[in-house]
Parts: C-alpha cells; sequence; structure tokens
C-alpha cells in the first residue's frame, strides 16, 4: 500500500528532473545565419528526408556537428523553439508553412540543394508507373498542376481540386500525413494538401479511387516495396539511393532545402487557456484522443484474452512436460518460442509482423496489432502460468490421482484455481504493461491514443499539452486497473482464508 | 478363509541403480489391517505408494481381481478408484469447501449425483464430528480434522481398501487420538487397510498383522503379538528396542 502513494511524487519528480536535464540544460548554442555556419552546429532534420541525406553526407564528420534525426518536422521545429537545436535543415515549402504558424523562426534566405518530388512504386510495377506518368503529363498539360501549386506553394488563389472517381477499382497510397503543405490533416481530420490534390488529379485521369494510409515516412518505402502500398505519395525526392528499391514516378514539383532558425519575433504567447482550447476544443480536436483511446483499448482487449489463450496453452505444454515427461517434441518449441519473443523488442515483433507475416494481405490493422502484441503477451503468460502451477503442492495433483482423477480433471478443478489466484498480480502487472506498450501501433499506422496526442502535436506545435494529456490518460487506466486487481485480490483471499 | 484381494508379486522398486525395494511377495486379506513399520528410510512409502501407481514399480505385479495394475495394458481408471489413500499431509485440495473435497471424485466419476453425494458427505462429516465444518474451507481447519476430512474423502468413494502414510506423524499430540479413533472403528467395521505408522501402541492393538520392512525386504510378517513379543530378526529387535523405548 505505502508503493502506491509514492508513486505520484516520485513519478512528478522524475518527469522535472528529465524535463530540466532536456528542456533547460542544452549544450552550448551555436549561431546558424548562413550555410558556411553548419559544421560543428546542431542540426535538426527529418529522418530519411533529403534534408537527412544532406546534412548526413556534407557535415555529419565535421567536427561538433550534431545531427538530431526526428520521426517528424514539427518535433524538428519544437525542438528548434526550445533551443535544443540551432538550425532545422528541410523542404522549403514546409518550412514556409512552419515559419507562419511560427513567428519565432524564420526561414535563411540561401537554398541548400534543389531538388525533384516525385511518387514512388514497388520495382517492376511499370503498367501502373506509365498510367501515373501519363495522369501527370494530362494535369500538367490542362494547367490543373498549376493552379493546385498557386493554392499550395504560392499560397494565392483559392482553388481546390476535389476527386471524382470515389469507386471502383481503388489505389492504397501510402503517405506520412505530417508534411504541410504536402500532406497534413485539416481541422476535421481529412488529409489535405499539394500531393494529394495532384494526387487526386492524376487518379481522376487514370479512372480510380484511392485510399490514404498514414504511414510513418521512412517507412513508407518498405510498404510499397512489400505491396502493402501502390503509391508512395510523401513529397519523396528522387534520389540515386532510392532508385536502388524503388521506382520513380516523372517529377511534379521541384523544390530546395533551407535552413530555418530562430527568429527574433515572439511567441505570441498563448494563455494557458487559449492553449487548452487551441489544443483540445478547436475544431473537435479531443476526438483524435477520444478515437485513439477506443483503438488503444480494443487493441488491449483482445491482445490480452489472445495472449490469456495462447499463453495457456504454452504453460500447459510445458507443465506436462515437467510434471509427466509427455508432449517433449511440443515442450521443445514452446521453449523455444518463449526464447525468441522474449529475447527480442516487441517493436520489431509488429513491425516483422505487418510488414514479413502479413505483407502480401491487406488486412486491418487493429488485428494485425491485436496478433502482434497478443502473441508476445503469450509468451509472458506463460511463465507467469507455469510458475503459478509449479508452486502448487504435489499432494495435491497426488490426492488428485490416489482419488482417480485424470490428469486434465486435477489441473481443470484443482490446481489452476490455485495457480490463477496466486498469479493474478504478476498477470494484471501483464496486461497493465501491455496496454503501454500497445502505444507503439502507429508504427504500423495505427491511430492509436499516443499517436493521436502525436497528431495534434502536429497540428498545433504544442508537445507539452496533447503528450501530457497522452500520459495522464495513460495514467488514469493503469492506476485504476491496479485498483481493480487488488480488490479482485482481496476478494479471493477473502473466499478462502 | 477369508479371500484375498490383493496380490502382490516379485515388486521391486529402483531410482537409478539405488534399489529401494526387492522382489517383494504378499498376499491381502479382505479385512486385514496391515501395520507396516521400519526404520527411516527404508521404504516404507515407497512401498505403499507404488500400491496406488503414485510410485511406478520397476518390476513386479500388483493383482486386483485377476488384474495386474503394473501391466500396461489394463486400464487402471477403473481399478484406482477402488483403492483410497490418506496422506502424512493431508492433502485437502486447498481450493474446495470440506464438502466439495468429499463429493468431488464420487461424482465426477458419476458413482452418484451431487444430491447423493451432498447426503453422503454430511452422513460422513456426522460420523467424524464436522458437520458444522461442511462449508469452511480446508486453511480454517485444524490438522487433526483436515486429516480426519481425508478419511472421510476416500471413504465417499466406496473403497474396497485404504493406503495411510504416516496419517498422524504431522499431527501434535494431542490430535492423534481423533484420527487413531477413527481407523481403529474403520477396522472394526471390516475395512481393509495399510497403515504405515510409527504409532507402535495402534500397531499392537488395531492391527491383526504386523510387517517389518528392512534392507529392501520384508523381514518379518506376523500378528502384532509374535512381532512385538517375539521378534525373531536381530534388526527388527534392535529397531523395537531403539522406538519403545
Ligand atoms: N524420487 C526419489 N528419487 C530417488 N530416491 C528416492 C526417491 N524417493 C525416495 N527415494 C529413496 O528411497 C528410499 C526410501 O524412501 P521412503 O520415503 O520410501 O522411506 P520411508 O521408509 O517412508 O522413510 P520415512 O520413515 O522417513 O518416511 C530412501 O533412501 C529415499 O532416499
Ligand atoms: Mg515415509
Amino acid at each position: 500500500m505505502k508503493k502506491k502513494k509514492l508513486y505520484l511524487p516520485v513519478l512528478l519528480a522524475v518527469f522535472m528532473l528529465v524535463t530540466a536535464l532536456t528542456g533547460c540544460g542544452g549544450s552550448d548554442s551555436h549561431k546558424v545565419t548562413k550555410a558556411k555556419d553548419l559544421p560543428g552546429a546542431r542540426i535538426g532534420v527529418q529522418v530519411g528526408t533529403t534534408g537527412d541525406s544532406f546534412v548526413t553526407e556534407n557535415y555529419e564528420k565535421k567536427k561538433g556537428t550534431d545531427i538530431q534525426r526526428y520521426d517528424k518536422g514539427a518535433d524538428a521545429v519544437q525542438a528548434l523553439k526550445q533551443g535544443k537545436i540551432d538550425t532545422v535543415v528541410i523542404d522549403d515549402q514546409v518550412a514556409k508553412a512552419f515559419a507562419e504558424k511560427n513567428p519565432d523562426i524564420k526561414i535563411l534566405d540561401e537554398d541548400l540543394v534543389v531538388e525533384q518530388y516525385a511518387t514512388v512504386f514497388a520495382k517492376g510495377n511499370d503498367e501502373l508507373r506509365e498510367k501515373f506518368n501519363k495522369g501527370l503529363a494530362a494535369i500538367k498539360a490542362d494547367g490543373t498542376l498549376d493552379k493546385i501549386t498557386d493554392t499550395w506553394i504560392n499560397k494565392k488563389g483559392k482553388y481546390h481540386y476535389k476527386k471524382k472517381v470515389k469507386n471502383g477499382p481503388k489505389l492504397v497510397i501510402a503517405s506520412s500525413i505530417d508534411f504541410p503543405p504536402y500532406e497534413s490533416f485539416d481541422g476535421k481530420g481529412d488529409i489535405v494538401g499539394f500531393d494529394v490534390e495532384m494526387l487526386y488529379a492524376v487518379t481522376d485521369h487514370m479512372g480510380v479511387s484511392v485510399e490514404i494510409q498514414n504511414i510513418q515516412f521512412d517507412s513508407i518505402i518498405a510498404a510499397v516495396d512489400a505491396g502493402k502500398a501502390d503509391i508512395g505519395v510523401s513529397g519523396f525526392t528522387i534520389t540515386e539511393d532510392r532508385k536502388k528499391s524503388i521506382d520513380f514516378s516523372d517529377s511534379y514539383i521541384d523544390t530546395a532545402q533551407v535552413m530555418l532558425v530562430k527568429g527574433s519575433g515572439s511567441d505570441g504567447a498563448a494563455s494557458f487557456a487559449e492553449k487548452i482550447h487551441n489544443n483540445f476544443v478547436k475544431d473537435g480536436r479531443w476526438h483524435y484522443l477520444l478515437r485513439g483511446l477506443g483503438i488503444t483499448l480494443l487493441i488491449t482487449f483482445f491482445a490480452v484474452i489472445l495472449g490469456i489463450l495462447f499463453g495457456f496453452l504454452l504453460a500447459v505444454i510445458r507443465v506436462a512436460y515437467d510434471k509427466n515427461g509427455s508432449l517433449r517434441f511440443l515442450n521443445y518449441l514452446a521453449k523455444l518460442y518463449l526464447t525468441i519473443v522474449r529475447g527480442t523488442p516487441v517493436m520489431v515483433q509488429l513491425l516483422i509482423i505487418y510488414y514479413v507475416v502479413f505483407a502480401s494481405v491487406n488486412i486491418n490493422k487493429v488485428f494485425v496489432a491485436v496478433v502482434a502484441f497478443g502473441l508476445n503477451s503469450a509468451a509472458y503468460v506463460a511463465e507467469i502460468i507455469r510458475s503459478g502451477i509449479m508452486s502448487i503442492d504435489d499432494g495435491q495433483f497426488e490426492a488428485g490421482k490416489s482419488l482417480g482423477l485424470k490428469f486434465h480433471t486435477v489441473m481443470i478443478y484443482v490446481i489452476l484455481p490455485q495457480a490463477f489466484k496466486n498469479v493474478l498480480p504478476a498477470l494484471a502487472n501483464e496486461f497493465i504493461s501491455l496496454l503501454k506498450e500497445t502505444s507503439i501501433s502507429g508504427y504500423i499506422g495505427l491511430s492509436d491514443l499516443t499517436r493521436g496526442g502525436q497528431t495534434i502535436q502536429s497540428l498545433t506545435y504544442d508537445a507539452l499539452l496533447p503528450l501530457g494529456a497522452v500520459a495522464i490518460v495513460y495514467l488514469v487506466l493503469v492506476v485504476g486497473l491496479s485498483t481493480l486487481v487488488g480488490k479482485l485480490e482481496k476478494n479471493l483471499k477473502k473466499n478462502e482464508r | 478363509m477369508a479371500e484375498i484381494m490383493m496380490e502382490i508379486r516379485g515388486l521391486t522398486k529402483r531410482y537409478g541403480d539405488h534399489t529401494v525395494l526387492e522382489n517383494i511377495d504378499l498376499d491381502v486379506k479382505k479385512g486385514e489391517v496391515i501395520a507396516i513399520i521400519g526404520p527411516s528410510g527404508c521404504g516404507k512409502s515407497t512401498f505403499i505408494r507404488t500400491l496406488d501407481l503414485l510410485e511406478k514399480p520397476t518390476a513386479g505385479h500388483i493383482m486386483i481381481d485377476g488384474e495386474d495394475l503394473n501391466d500396461p495394458k489394463t486400464n487402471v481408471d477403473e481399478i484406482l478408484p477402488r483403492i483410497g489413500m490418506v496422506f502424512q499431509q493431508f492433502n485437502l485440495f486447498s481450493n474446495m469447501t470440506i464438502k466439495r473435497n468429499i463429493t468431488f471424485a464420487p461424482v465426477h466419476h458419476k458413482l452418484m449425483n451431487q444430491q447423493q453425494a451432498d447426503e453422503k458427505a454430511m452422513e460422513l462429516l456426522e460420523r467424524i464430528g464436522l458437520a458444522d465444518k461442511a462449508d469452511a474451507y480446508p486453511s480454517q481447519l485444524s490438522g487433526g480434522q483436515k486429516q480426519r476430512v481425508a478419511i472421510a474423502r476416500s471413504l465417499a468413494m466406496n473403497p474396497e481398501i485404504i493406503l495411510f502414510d504416516e496419517p498422524t506423524s504431522a499431527l501434535d499430540p494431542e490430535m492423534v487420538g481423533e484420527v487413531l479413533n477413527i481407523m481403529r472403528e474403520l477396522a472394526e467395521e471390516g475395512m481393509t487397510m495399510i497403515v504405515v505408522t510409527h504409532e507402535m501402541g495402534f500397531a499392537r492393538e488395531v492391527a491383526n498383522r504386523v510387517l517389518f520392512i528392512d534392507e529392501k525386504v520384508i523381514k518379518e510378517d506376523g500378528t502384532p503379538e509374535e512381532v512385538f513379543h517375539h521378534p525373531k530378526n536381530e534388526r527388527l529387535k534392535e529397531f523395537l528396542s531403539s522406538v519403545l523405548h
């Protein structure tokens, strides 16, 4: 009981410590005003982008250069604003979008590299690629692409292209929806941007409908390569490296890499109430959290069921071997399974199950997550239940046998109820950690609770409120579940003693 | 001559190279109360546990009604329920009430329905003086009470023979009597029993046959009078002088 009271203060202390260390204790800053200042600077990039490879190639080896790779451009901008890095190297259009929303950062007037954007296709998928190129040529010829460019890139004109073909044959599009003005969520949760309208126009020419899946940028090429998606549309720059694993369409826009730095403008410090409004109330943004919570709970619930059923089976196989020497081969397989699952990170298992095991089938992602987390949890459940069974006195088995009861009868009616009661706390802890582990579901493109918070973050460029809210929801769930289990345990004890 | 209910021939038990019992022959007659005595570690428990297949005999035959328990072809599931066993550590099912401990096996084997089993359980509990504990759990009982329930549990199966492995050794001295009294009553009713015991008084008064096991074999086999008052074997004489003083 004492532990529980300690829990919150300790948590807060750790939280503050971490904030202090990462937020305020930044290393010596280094002013960047032109490209010549980049060596030795702390440079932020979005992982896997042109900015990343440009900076890595040219500056990584330079003394004192510290390259920070972020999953999202918005995270890099956040870090810049907090003074954790000196500059962000990023596509100019994206940089403009950030600079517009954040008065305290500015773009340096110097292009680093000019590059071309194109969409990506699996190697050898020439038929689809050629059809796409034809459609692209058509919208270039009839002026549609120019109009879309005016709206999104040059910020003049109100033209918006609306998708016409919404049924019939469908293409699955992989895109990392965190890259305005190319692709991002609008307030209503719809996917919008330059790439999106370009895609709509081209695919209308092809006569097909599209389904856009939100996939982490550095996973898109793998998804296209594995056949999980037909086309990757996410502001991809044509590079020789990428050409080795995928094919590019013709280019649809030229862009440059630029440097973002902290400017003199103020953040326009919004009041706390304004921030709350902006992060949760405006455009119904709290829905991202609510829907995310639903998905998190759904995955956890079914993963727990799968974990119990399969874990149970594994435990019984192991015990049958330990007690009777039977099922030798199955026991061997079970042991192998436990070693592999407990010896590798659940994140890697999730990615393998999504990209390898279910590579060639277009399958519901919640199902994939349930399978991955359920199979992972089963390994831990199995060992917990097994230790519970082994802790029951052999005399209980012998008494059953002396009454002429079979092994499985004694197991079901005598041993398991006792074992279950003994391991209930351990099992509950396993499921509580499972709930937390599902927070990596975003890596296969699921919009779970954590991803919901990140989505709000990418809309508002505020980290504390959305992520804090996510943390609080997890905390409430975990503490609530722990309390419930404690009560259940007490009841079980009362029943028997 | 009473009929023979269990015929043991050439029973041998080894753990690896270590032989615990060698070539034991024994006929158990119906209604006999056999006490088994012998020094610690001589194999008394091992012997009695092989008769219920809690230990697998290395060799030999255990014949009941012409069927051999140690023959892989025999359907032991039909024979084992007819042999009761009472353990030193009671081994009541901790997750079940006292009543359910008694009714579970007979109902599971379809010897009776739940209602009949409940009635029988209450009868047995009356008899051992624990009717008020029917809904209690084993952890709420004293050692002597648990052992009485364990006896009732094996009686509920209507066994033809009950094996006891030191049923009073784990009890506080003041509780030994209540358990021995029930065993004495069973003996008087004609129940066939084999009892491994350190209670020489019980062996002398209640048993009608006493076996002395030592050095892997039955060294002496006779009435209590013969074994306790006219021991022939030297090791038995030593053993008796060590336990009786
Ligand atoms: N599972 C086992 N593996 C190896 N040796 C065993 C095993 N069980 C018993 N033994 C050995 O068999 C011998 C007989 O043991 P057993 O328990 O039958 O003796 P006992 O006569 O009942 O002794 P006690 O009076 O102390 O209960 C002992 O030497 C013991 O070490
Ligand atoms: Mg013993």
